[in-house]
Formats: structure tokens, C-alpha cells, sequence
């Protein structure tokens, strides 16, 4: 259970939390426009990377608001957490000060409790 | 022949008390465990094994037994309890497990002898066919035998949670624990030091390896110890309490037992979950011994080394006065000294190691006690009936037996890196200890002692204030004096080659599954040489023990087998819980009447008194039906309560129905937006049936929008949706276009709501509303009308979900009960009747209206029920209106909404069965019938007389008048019946309108 820090009421603990996957989305302005291919996209495909991602929470047990939060998949190290009218921050900004769990690689998985 | 009085040691008091074990009356001392007080009354048969059914005493003194499991027969009935944790108390009952008809006389022991058939991976393979006889012949019988214990009955446990917000946690108040919370007293840092026994000491109570520190009695030291942290502001001490669990982002769970060594008082909570926050964490959890693999390891009399010594010192008892001893290192001298110091004689003591490598003063010590030295040399099995008789000796490969009755062993010692690697820490093999230890932690974790792989008393000192030091907190040097040789020395030695070979003999490398080392061999053979699947296939290391004295043995077996380094094979995956948690710890409060809350309308009162029988939907508690008289049956009760809807009137408690206000100036296109329907004509003061979809054009929730102008509308939704719409709302609102200006609000709870529908509704509301003009040209269908009701805003709604004349009621939840008994005082004359969820379904049914969740299961879109008619075609864009217009949901052979009626009006027809083409199935299947869509509702309509159903089926709307089948349950004839239409009363809608 980690803890996050909503930009309108301070940290809290994960189960007063919703997660809403995948940020920086936008709904198209104009759908009717879109090929199916394109909108299918829009609808149905997200991605789920190991390490850096972008997502979206609400403090759905707290004040409902909607915020954006940077997590490593990997750890559940929550990086940066910023409202929706903040720009995105530039993965940059995280590269260098992530750590994986038992040594194992930054993509991929397996168990790698043992180092070689 | 073990003491009962206890003269020499301080945890244990002289106060004696009865337990029971198997019926037995025996006596024990206060602060015994279960295995203690049996040892003290020479009971060495424990239990029978899982799986072979052998004889199993007790093996070590604390949470590693994979032994001695037994069942608690007062408090809860709880099975595997550990005899070697559990605090007897006076009266506590408890009984063997797995054994039948009797502990000495177990008939399951046959399996003993069947055992080649019992090899690696049994039940995958032998239970593979004829097909049905899983299900029918193993499966029962399997079910039977499995497991040790039995499950407990009418379980109320009670427990509670309790969070923790620290700097630092100090995991076991042993030598290395005591002496870093020493260093933290009165420190800026508020700790939590957390150890499992009920004494602080650790090694320094279970063992007499430390003589003396800074010149003092450990005793002495642990006492002032304890008494400074007590003094302290800002160390507080958790005993009885186990860390189970070490997750991401420094979060630690610890079960603390309540009710240690005294009977549970239920009214009280036994357990407490703590929850645990912390920035820096401090493990200093220590070891655990592990054991060696010979023939017969199993048997009751041998005792893990280190164990045996906890015995003596934490316990006082002694559970054998001449044991031998086999060890491959040089920790196991101190148990000897225990024994000279107490006048006991150990029989043999065999050394695995080479003599040049095994320190003089142990030789010296064995010399001058005469004891019999065996080096270099390994015990090859024992033997005896039901506990150890006799032990094989394996010296320069000759055997010689002698006679004992126990054996203690010592294989080395595992550092527990249980926790660390839990936190996701790194370890690494050390050749030094033969065993892994820490590498590099991934939070802020530092091990300490021999956790940490430092079994060197005189360097623990420096270790932890170098590991401390980021700290910044004053140096502690503190001298120790040990029993043992400082420098920790072994020779590595999984298991000892069998020579004495029969049916009955064994070698075991997991004691509470009963894997042998057979086992792993014959799973390599068979290609499982990787150990996660090694694991798995032997079931070694999975029981509730986890393998905790033999998981690294299997590793070194292993790694013999195949040639590898130890460090190349790997370890398992070590997950949370360390050991064994109770479902009801991790339960909480949450249980029973506190599991969910249970929301009720402002009339259940009324409900109750009138006999309803209750339906729950979500947390709301509706009226089901109605009972009449006693004998009245549910179905009995709906027939008479529709029909007595549709030819006169009745009521429902529509309460629970979701209300969300919405409000501001953009609202209109909001609502436009979020609903398919064109609302932008709507007219004010007019209601409208509304759907919502969700991105991928599938129908998410239904219900009814009032507007009262452009900038203010008020929607309902169905009961159990109401949080789900409003969440969606506001995430829209919030996410996607934050430049409307609209707010949304609740109102589910602050209006309650009664729907009123029948021929002679008018009729009833009219007398109840005098000031209100009911009429069909002043209040058409459709519209609504606010009004004042006693100093109160109430909305009164022409809308119907019978199919009949309706009106929905909004009225303040604190007058609602008042007006429910007005509009019967007026409805006795009308015959109105109450009715419940049951009679409302039927009556929407009859009527074709579709329930979301019922009709649609999220796969289903407006076009799939026949809702054109609800899409907003001239508007540009609402959720889900593009994938209206997707390859999938424009398909030709989409599901359609179609009403079903047996051809033979007597039949019934089920919810849920299949629609197919065919009469009966055919006698030999090549291909599957095809399915062509299944039933969502059935009742039998008591205004038609006859089954009713509405179905999903391909291409639906197509097979209007066609004759096709529906299964049923009983597996016999399918049912002939015809497709309609889904309105079956009134499809010119002359009762809504009139």
C-alpha cells in the first residue's frame, strides 16, 4: 500500500485513491473525423510500460479530484505528482534516479532475487 | 526423563496448570508453549505427516516447526496450530491431527509402505483419466484426506488494525535489536522495536553462547536494558508480535496476539494487525538453524540443535538428558556446556568437520567431560518405533550404531532473509556461513547481527555502529564474552548417504510435505531442474512452515545434482506472509454486520411491519414482495401484487433510485454531451428517458432527466449506478473539458421517492395533492411540477415504469413516512397495493422496458435494444457516438432485443437459457450447436396468463414470428417458442398517455 501526496489535501493512503490508467490522453475534438483505426486507438489501447508512466488518480474517497501523478511501474515509486493544468514533465527529469527492485533489469521481468 | 519443576530458569514460573492433549490430562507450567509442556510430560508423538502418515514429534522451539502441528479444540477450533509457538493456558484443550483411529494406531500410515506409488508428482499424473472420474471418484476422496487439520466452525474471530507513523522500526529485540534501540534512547527518532516472544533477549535467553556483557548476567543486561527503553520518550516495545510482512515504500504489517498464554476472552479482539509506516527500518531478525538429510530425519527424537538448547534455557526443561549430538560446525559446543552445566551427559558429539579444522577448546572441552568424539564423521539414520531408538554413525565409512533416544542436529544457520528480500532487497551466497545474506537493501533497510550473515559476537559492536552511523547518534561499545569460539566455522553437508535401505526409509528434505530427497532427484530426472518449477512439481518448500529449516538444503542438494554453484541455482521467491496470518487479522472490523454497510429508506419501518421480504440491491435493502398471509408464496405474492397494479393501482418505495443534480451555466451542454439524447428542444418542466454510453458505444446506465431550464437539470439513475454516473461526470467535467462551467451534487438521500402507477393512480394523488391539477391536458406524461409540500420543495413526475398511468413522488426524506401513510389512507378506496422489486420487474417486462444490467451486460448497444429512437442524431458529439459507427458495432449479426413466448402456453420458460435452432440435442456431437443468443428475462405474466421473455439473439429483429428452441435446466426437450416483439401489453401506449 504506498502513500500519495494529492496536491489538494496532502498524503494519503492508497485505498482512499482510484487509479484512472494511462494520462496525457485527450479525448478527440472532433471523433466523426477519425478513421476507425484511429479512434479504436483512442478507445481501446493503452500502454503499460515497465518503469516510467504517466497516469491519472482521483481522491475518489476524499476530495474527487482529478490529478496526474508520474509512477515507476517497477517499484510503485511515485515520482512526481502534479494538477491537471501542470505540463507534463519531461521523463528526464526521473531517468537517472530510478532504481529497480533485486537488481533486475528496467524492462523486462523474471526473477532476479539472485544476482549472478 | 524430563523435569516438570522448573529450578533454573526465569521465564517460566513454578505456578502449575492442567491441559489436556488427545483427551489426556497432563501438567504444565505457566508460560509453557503446547510443546514445552508436552516435552515436560515426555510425550514426544506429536502428529502424523501429510502425506505419508509417519510419527512426528517435535523439531525445533519456534515458528520454523514443520512438525508438531496440532488443533486447539477450545477457542475457535483452530487447526496447524505450532506446538512450539502456542502459550498453553489452564484448561486449554488440544488433540493430534491427521491420524485415524488413534495417534499410535494411524491407518493412514498404510501410505507409508505405498509410498513408491506417492513419488514427485503423483496427482499429475495419476489422476489424469478415465474423463468423470475426477470429478466423481478422486476429487472426493482427495478432498477427504487433504489437509492436517480440521477447518473451524461458526469462526468469530475478532481482531483490529492500528496504524503506526515512525522513523525507525527495530524488527526483533534480540542482542543486535537491544543494543540499537539502546543506541536510540532519547534520541530525536521515535521508534518501534518489535519482537516476537514474549521476552526481549532473543539469543541471549535462548542459548548460553553470550557468558557475560560489559561484565553482567545477560539477564541483568536485558532487565536494565528494558527498564531504559520503558524510561525512554521516544522507543516503544511491541511483544508477541510477529512482522509478517515488509512492503514497497517502507510499509511493515505486524500481528500482535493479545490473548498470549490466557484464554480468549470473546468479547474482546485477540489479535492486532499493526500497520506500520516508517522511514528507516532495522532488521535485526536473526537466524535460523537448519537441519542435515538422512535416512529417518523424521523421526520423533531428533531436534534441531539449537532448539533443543532454547529448551533448557528459555523454558527449563530438558528434554533429554543424553542426547548425541551431530553437527558440521562449531555453534553446537554451547549446547554441550548447557548440558555438563546442568549435570547431563551427551552420548556421542559427531563432527562433520575435519579434526585439524575443528577448534581446540572444543576438543578440550569434549576431553576433559569424557564425552565420545566422533570427527569426521556424519551420522548415517536412525531407527526406533515411533521416536529414535537407535543412531547409525558413519566414521572413515565404517557404521557403528549406538543406542540414544534423541539426536540433536545442526546443519548451520540460515540468516533470515526473509523480510529483506520481501523489501526487495539483494542477496548474495557467502561461503563463509554456506548460506545467502544481505547484499544491497533497495529502501532504507540495514540488517543487523546475524541477520546481516555477522555470527561474530566480539565484531557486533563496530557492525552496527558503522551501519548506524548516517544516524548521527552517539557511539555504544559494549564488551561481550561468549561460550562459543569467536570466529563461526562449518563444512558443508546437505544430507549423508543412504546405506540401510528398506521400504520404510526415508530421507527427508521438506518434513511437513513429505518430499524426500528422492523426490528432487526424480524430478530433475524427469527435466524440472529449474528451482521455481522444482518447487512447484515436488511441493518442496510449500508448506506452512515455508520451508523454513530445509528450503536452503534442497538448494545445495540441487546445485550437487546439476553441477552448479548454489548461487547459480537461486533461491524461490520469497513473498509476504512470513508466516502463517489468520484471515480474520487481515479482516479487521470488516466482518459480519460491519462487513458492508446496509443503506435503508425512510419507510423501512413501514416495510418491516407490513411484511416485506427483503431483496438486497448494492447496499440498499428493497422490498422484494410483499406477504399477505403466512402461506403466501413469492410467486403467489407477485401475481397478485402486478395484477393488482394494472387493474387498479400500486405503489413502490423507489428510494434507492440515483438522483444527481446538475447545475450552472454551461449545463445544457454538458448534459448534451454526456446523454445520447437531443435535449436542446427539450422544453422546461418536461422529463425525458435518457441513455448513457460509455467511449466504446456500449450502454452504461439509464434513467430519467428533468429539466428545469438550460442551466439546471436533475437526472436519475438506476440504484446500484448512481455512483458510478456521478464519478464519470466529474471525472468528464474535470479531465475533459474543464472550461464548462457546471457543478454536480448528490441527491439520492435528500429526496425520497415513490412511484405510484395504475388505472386509478389519478385518482389516489388528487385527494392526496388537492391543490394540484392532475389532469391529462394540465399534466400531460412526461412533465412534472415542483411544488411546496409543508415548507418543504417537493417534485411530483409523470413518468411510468409499468407500462400503466404513473407519477414518481420527491418528497423530503423526514416527511416521506407521513405521505406514504396519507396516499394509503386515500388508496384503501382505490385498492392500492404495495409492491416490491419482484412485481416491478414483471410489470416492465410485460411492457418491454429493459433493465440495464439485465437486457444489457455492457456488450450491448442502443441499436442492439432498439433505441434509434434515443439517439441524437443532429448532434455532433456524445460519448460513445462515434463508436456507434464502428465495424464491430454496425455488424449485421449483432444480439437484438426480442421478446420470446412458448408455443405451448403452459411452459415455462428459465432466465439464462440458451436460444438455439435445434429441437433436442443430437445423440453424437461433431459440431457444437449454435448459439444464437439466451434469455435476460422471464416471468409468468398473470395479465396474460402465460410465460413471457425477452432475449438477446443474433440478428434478432430478422427472426420476428420464427419458430426456435430454448434449453432448459433439466437437460431434457428444448422448448418450442416464437419470436415477437418485446412489448407485450399495451404497445399503442394508450394507458401511459391517457
Amino acid at each position: 500500500m504506498i502513500l500519495i501526496n494529492c496536491p489538494y489535501c496532502g498524503e494519503r493512503e492508497q485505498s482512499e485513491f482510484s487509479n484512472g490508467g494511462e494520462a496525457h490522453l485527450a479525448r478527440p475534438k472532433d471523433p466523426e473525423v477519425l478513421s476507425d483505426k484511429d479512434w479504436g486507438e483512442y478507445v481501446f489501447y493503452r500502454s503499460n510500460p515497465k518503469g516510467i508512466f504517466y497516469e491519472r488518480w482521483v481522491h475518489s474517497h476524499g476530495c474527487r479530484k482529478w490529478f496526474n501523478a508520474v509512477r515507476d511501474t517497477s517499484t510503485d515509486t511515485i515520482l512526481k505528482i502534479y494538477k491537471l493544468t501542470d505540463n507534463r514533465p519531461d521523463r528526464r527529469e526521473f531517468e537517472s534516479t530510478l532504481k529497480s527492485p533485486s537488481g533486475e533489469p528496467t524492462v523486462g521481468s523474471g526473477n532476479f532475487s539472485v544476482k549472478k | 526423563m524430563p523435569a516438570l519443576k522448573n529450578k533454573h530458569c526465569q521465564y517460566i514460573s513454578n505456578n502449575e496448570i492442567k491441559i489436556t492433549f488427545d483427551g489426556k490430562s497432563c501438567r504444565a507450567l505457566e508460560g509453557d508453549t503446547i510443546a514445552s509442556a508436552l516435552i515436560r510430560n515426555d510425550i514426544k508423538l506429536i502428529g502424523r505427516s501429510f502425506k505419508y502418515h509417519r510419527p512426528r514429534g517435535i523439531y525445533t522451539c519456534g515458528i520454523e516447526e514443520p512438525n508438531a502441528l496440532v488443533q486447539i479444540l477450545n477457542e475457535h477450533n483452530e487447526p496447524n496450530t505450532r506446538a512450539t509457538v502456542k502459550r498453553v493456558y489452564d484448561g486449554i484443550k488440544i488433540s493430534s491431527q491427521n491420524r485415524w483411529p488413534s495417534l499410535s494406531f494411524d491407518i493412514g500410515s498404510i501410505n507409508n509402505i505405498l509410498s513408491p506409488i506417492f513419488s514427485a508428482g503423483f496427482y499429475y499424473k495419476t489422476f489424469m483419466g478415465p474423463k468423470g472420474f475426477w470429478k466423481k471418484i478422486y476429487e472426493p476422496i482427495i478432498r477427504r484426506t487433504a489437509g492436517l487439520g480440521k477447518p473451524p466452525k461458526d469462526f468469530r474471530s475478532k481482531s483490529i488494525h492500528q496504524n503506526h507513523n515512525v522513523d525507525i522500526v527495530i524488527v526483533g529485540g534480540g542482542l543486535s535489536g537491544l543494543i540499537a534501540a539502546r543506541k536510540l534512547i532519547d534520541t530525536n527518532y521515535e521508534v518501534l522495536l518489535i519482537e516476537q516472544d514474549s521476552f526481549l533477549g532473543g539469543i541471549l535467553k535462548n542459548s548460553n553462547k553470550v557468558k557475560s556483557i560489559e561484565g553482567k548476567k545477560t539477564i541483568d543486561w536485558i532487565n536494565e536494558t528494558e527498564e531504559l527503553i520503558h524510561k525512554s520518550k521516544n522507543i516503544k516495545i511491541l511483544k508477541n508480535t510477529l512482522v509478517t510482512t515488509y512492503n514497497f515504500t517502507n510499509h511493515l504489517i505486524a500481528l500482535e496476539d493479545k490473548f498470549t498464554g490466557k484464554k480468549i476472552d470473546t468479547k474482546k479482539s485477540e489479535l492486532t494487525l499493526h500497520k506500520i509506516r516508517t522511514t528507516n527500518t532495522i532488521l535485526a531478525n536473526g537466524h535460523i538453524e537448519r537441519f542435515i538429510s538422512f535416512r529417518n530425519n523424521d523421526l520423533p527424537g531428533v531436534m534441531l540443535a539449537s532448539s533443543f538448547e532454547k529448551y533448557i534455557h528459555r523454558y527449563g526443561v530438558i528434554p533429554e538428558e543424553k542426547p548425541a549430538i551431530f553437527t558440521n560446525n562449531s555453534s553446537t559446543i554451547s549446547l554441550v556446556k548447557s548440558l555438563i552445566n546442568l549435570d547431563c551427559k551427551p552420548s556421542a558429539y559427531i563432527d562433520f568437520r575435519n579434526e585439524e579444522d575443528i577448534e581446540d577448546d572444543i576438543k578440550n572441552y569434549l576431553k576433559t567431560n569424557h564425552i565420545p568424539f566422533y570427527p569426521e564423521s556424519e551420522v548415517e539414520g536412525c531407527h526406533g518405533n515411533k521416536s529414535v531408538e537407535k543412531i547409525y554413525i558413519r566414521q572413515n565409512s565404517k557404521l557403528l550404531s549406538i543406542k540414544t533416544s534423541m539426536l540433536c542436529i545442526s546443519g548451520g544457520f540460515n540468516p533470515d532473509i526473509h523480510l529483506f528480500t520481501q523489501s526487495k532487497g539483494l542477496v548474495k551466497w557467502d561461503n563463509d556461513i554456506i548460506s545467502f545474506k544481505p547484499d544491497i537493501a533497495f529502501q532504507n533497510t540495514i540488517t543487523l547481527g546475524s541477520v546481516s550473515g555477522n555470527y561474530n559476537f566480539k565484531k557486533l559492536c563496530d557492525e552496527i555502529e558503522g551501519k548506524m552511523s548516517f544516524l548521527k547518534i552517539n557511539n555504544l561499545s559494549l564488551k561481550i564474552e561468549t561460550n562459543v569460539s569467536e570466529n563461526f566455522s562449518i563444512k558443508e553437508l546437505w544430507e549423508t548417504k543412504i546405506e540401510k535401505k528398506s521400504n520404510w526409509s526415508k530421507s527427508f528434505i521438506d518434513l511437513h510435505n513429505d518430499v524426500t530427497t528422492k523426490d528432487l532427484r526424480q524430478a530433475i530426472k524427469e527435466g524440472y531442474d529449474r528451482i521455481e518449477h522444482l518447487k512447484r512439481y515436488t511441493t518442496n518448500s510449500m508448506g506452512t512452515d515455508q520451508g523454513k529449516i530445509s528450503s536452503i538444503n534442497s538448494l545445495g542438494i540441487v546445485s550437487k545434482i546439476l553441477n552448479k554453484k548454489i548461487s547459480e541455482v537461486g533461491t524461490t521467491t520469497y513473498r509476504p506472509p512470513y508466516a502463517p496470518l489468520s484471515f480474520g487479522a487481515i479482516a479487521g472490523r470488516s466482518t459480519y454486520d460491519y462487513y458492508d454497510p446496509e443503506r435503508k429508506t425512510p419507510i423501512h419501518n413501514w416495510h418491516i411491519k407490513n411484511n416485506a421480504v427483503f431483496e438486497d440491491v448494492g447496499q440498499w435493502k428493497r422490498p422484494w414482495y410483499f406477504k399477505n398471509s403466512k402461506t403466501e408464496t413469492m410467486h403467489q405474492a407477485v401475481q397478485r401484487e402486478s395484477k393488482q397494479t394494472r387493474q387498479s393501482a400500486g405503489i413502490l418505495d423507489g428510494s434507492t433510485l440515483g438522483k444527481i443534480e446538475i447545475k450552472g451555466k454551461d449545463a445544457l451542454e454538458f448534459m448534451n454531451l454526456m446523454y445520447t439524447n437531443a435535449l436542446t428542444k427539450m422544453k422546461p418542466m418536461t422529463s425525458r428517458y435518457a441513455l448513457m454510453l460509455g467511449e466504446d458505444g456500449m450502454i452504461k446506465d439509464d434513467g430519467i432527466i428533468c429539466k428545469i431550464n438550460d442551466k439546471h437539470f436533475i437526472s436519475t439513475t438506476t440504484s446500484s449506478g448512481a455512483p458510478k454516473v456521478l464519478a464519470d461526470m466529474e471525472e468528464y467535467l474535470q479531465t475533459e473539458w474543464p472550461h464548462l462551467q457546471v457543478y454536480l451534487n448528490s441527491i439520492t438521500e435528500q429526496f425520497t421517492t415513490f412511484n405510484i402507477s395504475g388505472p386509478r393512480s389519478r385518482e389516489i394523488i388528487s385527494r392526496v395533492f388537492t391543490e394540484i391539477d392532475f389532469s391529462n391536458e394540465n399534466f400531460p406524461f412526461m412533465t412534472f411540477k415542483t411544488f411546496n409540500y409543508n415548507n418543504s420543495q417537493a417534485r411530483i413526475m409523470r413518468a411510468s415504469f409499468t407500462g400503466e398511468l404513473g407519477y414518481e413522488i420527491y418528497i423530503a426524506p423526514n416527511l416521506a413516512l407521513e405521505l406514504w401513510e396519507k396516499i394509503f389512507y386515500y388508496g384503501k378506496d382505490f385498492n392500492l397495493v404495495p409492491y416490491g422489486t419482484e412485481t416491478m420487474h414483471l410489470l416492465r417486462a410485460e411492457k418491454g422496458y429493459v433493465v440495464i444490467g439485465q437486457e444489457t451486460d455492457g456488450t450491448v448497444t442502443p441499436i442492439d435494444i432498439n433505441f434509434h429512437w434515443m439517439i441524437g442524431k443532429k448532434k455532433k458529439d456524445f460519448i460513445g457516438k462515434r463508436s456507434l459507427a464502428r465495424s464491430d458495432t454496425s455488424r449485421k449479426d449483432r444480439k437484438q432485443l426480442v421478446g420470446i413466448v412458448p408455443l405451448d402456453k403452459s411452459q415455462f420458460i428459465e432466465e439464462g437459457q440458451h436460444v438455439v435452432e435445434c429441437e433436442s440435442l443430437p445423440k453424437k456431437i461433431k459440431n457444437p450447436v449454435e448459439y444464437l443468443g439466451h434469455i435476460t428475462s422471464s416471468y409468468h405474466s398473470p395479465n396474460l396468463n402465460h410465460c413471457i421473455s425477452m432475449a438477446m439473439i443474433k440478428g434478432g429483429n430478422k427472426l420476428m414470428g420464427n419458430k426456435l428452441f430454448v434449453s432448459t435446466s433439466n437437460g431434457r426437450k428444448n422448448i418450442p417458442v416464437e419470436v415477437v416483439s418485446s412489448v407485450f401489453i399495451d404497445p399503442e401506449n394508450k394507458r401511459l398517455v391517457s
